[in-house]
């Protein structure tokens, strides 16, 4: 039974091997979405994947079989588990079964002719790039097949910042957790904090209360405040106009110092504890950030308009990298960059441990899901995280506790959450008891979104990835680990 | 575009920076080796209109072949060694290293040890260190242009 005001908490069912498929489909179709699957947990065999909608979670496991780990694949059913398998395949070094081939995703050993998309045809060439970029970018590197400037397809060979941050945390306290969720990615510091501090928190039991609610939706929407304004001024970069990337970046830099006012840390690090928040600031600090946020409000407000009628950049980014609405379902998008393609998709609709209340989604008026409808999508967004902000900041901002509850929902060794984060949904799920994690698993929104970016880049110009990079602006950190 | 620029110049004068001029001239080159990207993203703001780093000559280049310092981001990961290595090799000498925060540096890092190759120290001599998790764009700003003065 659920409490008013509670989550779902996970339902672990255990499948047998054979049924694997038959249970996912069953999942999908009673409208359940795939939300993240991971190998560990209950031995390097256990095969786990967890599905929502909010009101209810269900998490299934099987275990794979064989003298080579191996259990039947789902990417037919579900295209957005792709890279969980091959993530899986790697570092656990299970097999899946029935895929047309389990490329490496995390492995770098082999060539790349075993982990890029094979293209054949007259006058294709490869183009390779990174892991090091010309400018100040996280490393990865990039595989194109082209014909000439045209892209063919695009082989993102990501986590060459792969830290093992989910082994570090295997056998921590819960509490020594947090460390691992928040460094795990510096612009997404407080939703993978929160996701995770949620996660321990439904696996241990205990619900937080109304200050606390209210103080971690201030942190998020400090987070969104300040990344929505750094990706308008990474598109303006992306276009080559450097107006209104400076003058997006100023605004940015005035987000940080409002961060550090409240939190003394521009990226809010340290902010979010288990079962509480360790952010207090004095009265004066709010009224103060309140002020300074209400200011820059506006700024934003007329900069966004000049921007809007910059029709030299809007002609640039109209039509560039268009994710169709069936291919970002398809691919489980999340975040602006689904919501730029039609997909009306958004925790924050329903986060009973956060405080959304009468939470209205931003609507754009052609969500044609190319750079523009993500730029218009970020500016709308603003508008609607600047107005939560001085909702919050006006009721003040007090410490917060935890209620500890009994275990009513039977075995809970296992917890989940998901947040909104400024990239979009963002999935914990973590395993085992109050003195020691046995499994940290991270989902973040970049890690959804990267298969999405390189669908939008199939068939654009190769000059023109940079800008629709930037249009998603997905982070490499939280995807590698 | 107007209110654009407008908010620009409101914005160079509020910052009240040092104009004394450039001391002389330094060209960077960045190397992620598995950061968090708050460094980045810190790194990014010293170019931008709060904190200018270009007005005291220095500058980030797009190339290592172009550059005098390298800065260098992350606990360095094992995957990260060998990009690393490289970019320090296609730069010309005399080159210095910096250790951008405190990942590079070994300090406070929250990683499975098996996957890192750092800190840095163990793989290049470091000459200029920035510590900081992230350090803010003042204190960047602040010992490049240290490091150039000594230099200069
Ligand atoms: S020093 Fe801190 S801010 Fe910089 S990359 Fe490391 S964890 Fe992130």
């Amino acid at each position: 039974m659920r409490r008013e005001g509670s989550p779902a908490r996970p339902r672990l069912e255990y499948v047998a091997a054979t049924s694997w498929r038959g249970e996912v489909e069953r999942a999908l179709a009673r409208g359940l979405r795939f939300r993240c699957a991971y190998a560990g947990g209950e031995g390097e065999r256990s095969w786990s994947a967890l599905f929502g909608d909010g009101h209810e979670e269900l998490l299934l496991r099987t275990f794979a079989s064989g003298d080579v780990p191996a259990v039947d694949s789902v990417v037919d059913l579900v295209e957005a588990a792709d890279w969980d398998e091959r993530e899986a395949h790697d570092l656990g070094a299970i097999e899946f079964e029935g895929r047309a081939s389990t490329r490496p995703l995390l492995d770098h050993s082999q060539p790349s002719s075993a982990w890029a998309v094979p293209v054949a045809g007259a006058g294709v060439n490869q183009v390779a790039v990174g892991p090091v970029h010309a400018g100040i970018i996280e490393s990865g590197h990039f595989r194109f097949h082209v014909v000439g400037e045209r892209i063919l397809h695009v082989d993102p060979q990501l986590f060459y910042k792969h830290r093992g941050l989910e082994r570090a945390a295997e056998g921590m306290r819960p509490a020594a957790g947090i460390a691992i969720a928040q460094r795990a990615c510096g612009a997404c510091a407080v939703t993978n904090s929160v996701a995770f501090a949620q996660a321990c928190e439904s696996m241990l039991g205990s619900v937080v209360d109304e200050p606390t609610r209210r103080a971690r939706t201030l942190l998020i929407e400090l987070e969104r405040l300040y990344n929505h304004l750094h990706d308008i001024a990474a598109i303006c970069a992306g276009v080559g106009f450097a107006a209104g990337n400076m003058a997006f970046a100023n605004l940015k830099e005035r987000a940080l110092t409002v961060n550090r006012l409240l939190s003394g840390h521009r990226f809010l690090f340290g902010s979010v504890a288990l079962g509480g928040n360790e952010i207090v600031p004095g009265a004066p600090a709010v009224e103060e950030a309140r002020a300074r946020l209400s200011e820059l409000g506006a700024d934003i407000a007329a900069a966004w308009r000049a921007l809007d009628f910059a029709a030299t950049v809007q002609v640039r980014l109209t039509g560039a990298g268009v994710l169709s609405r069936e291919r970002a379902e398809e691919l489980g998008a999340v975040g602006p960059a689904a919501r730029a393609s039609g997909v009306e998709r958004d925790a924050r609709t329903y986060a009973p441990l956060l405080h959304y209340p009468a939470f209205r989604q931003a609507r754009i008026d052609r969500p044609s899901g190319d750079c523009s409808a993500r730029l218009r999508v970020r500016a709308a967004e603003l508008a609607t995280t600047l107005e939560t902000l001085d909702d919050l900041l006006q009721g003040g901002v007090e410490a917060g506790s935890a209620v500890q509850r009994a275990n009513a929902d039977g075995a809970a060794d296992v917890g989940a959450a998901v947040v909104e984060g400024p990239r979009g949904e963002t999935v914990c799920v973590v395993e085992g008891d109050g003195a020691r994690l046995r499994r940290f698993h991270l989902r973040t929104a970049s890690y959804a979104n990267w298969p999405a970016l390189a669908a939008a880049t199939a068939g654009e110009l190769l000059p023109d990835f940079p800008l629709i990079n930037k249009s998603f602006e997905l982070c490499y950190a939280c995807v590698d680990r | 575009m107007f209110v654009l620029l407008e908010q620009l110049r409101r914005a160079r004068r509020t910052a009240a920076l040092d104009r004394s001029g450039a001391i002389g001239s330094c060209a960077l080159r960045h190397v992620d080796c598995g950061s968090c990207n708050a460094c980045e993203h810190e790194l990014t703001a010293t170019l931008g209109p709060a904190y200018d780093l270009q007005r005291l000559g220095l500058d980030l280049v797009a190339s290592p072949r172009h550059a005098d310092v390298l800065l260098v981001t992350g606990p360095v990961t094992t995957r990260m060694v060998e990009p690393l290595r490289a970019a320090y090799a296609a730069m010309p000498e005399p080159r210095l290293v910096a250790a951008l925060g405190d990942c590079p540096l070994g300090v406070g890092v929250v990683a499975d040890r098996g996957a890192l190759a750092g800190p840095l120290e163990r793989i290049l001599h470091v000459d200029i260190r920035i510590p900081g998790c992230p350090p803010t764009p003042a204190e960047i700003t602040e010992a490049l242009a240290d490091a150039l003065a000594r230099r200069a």
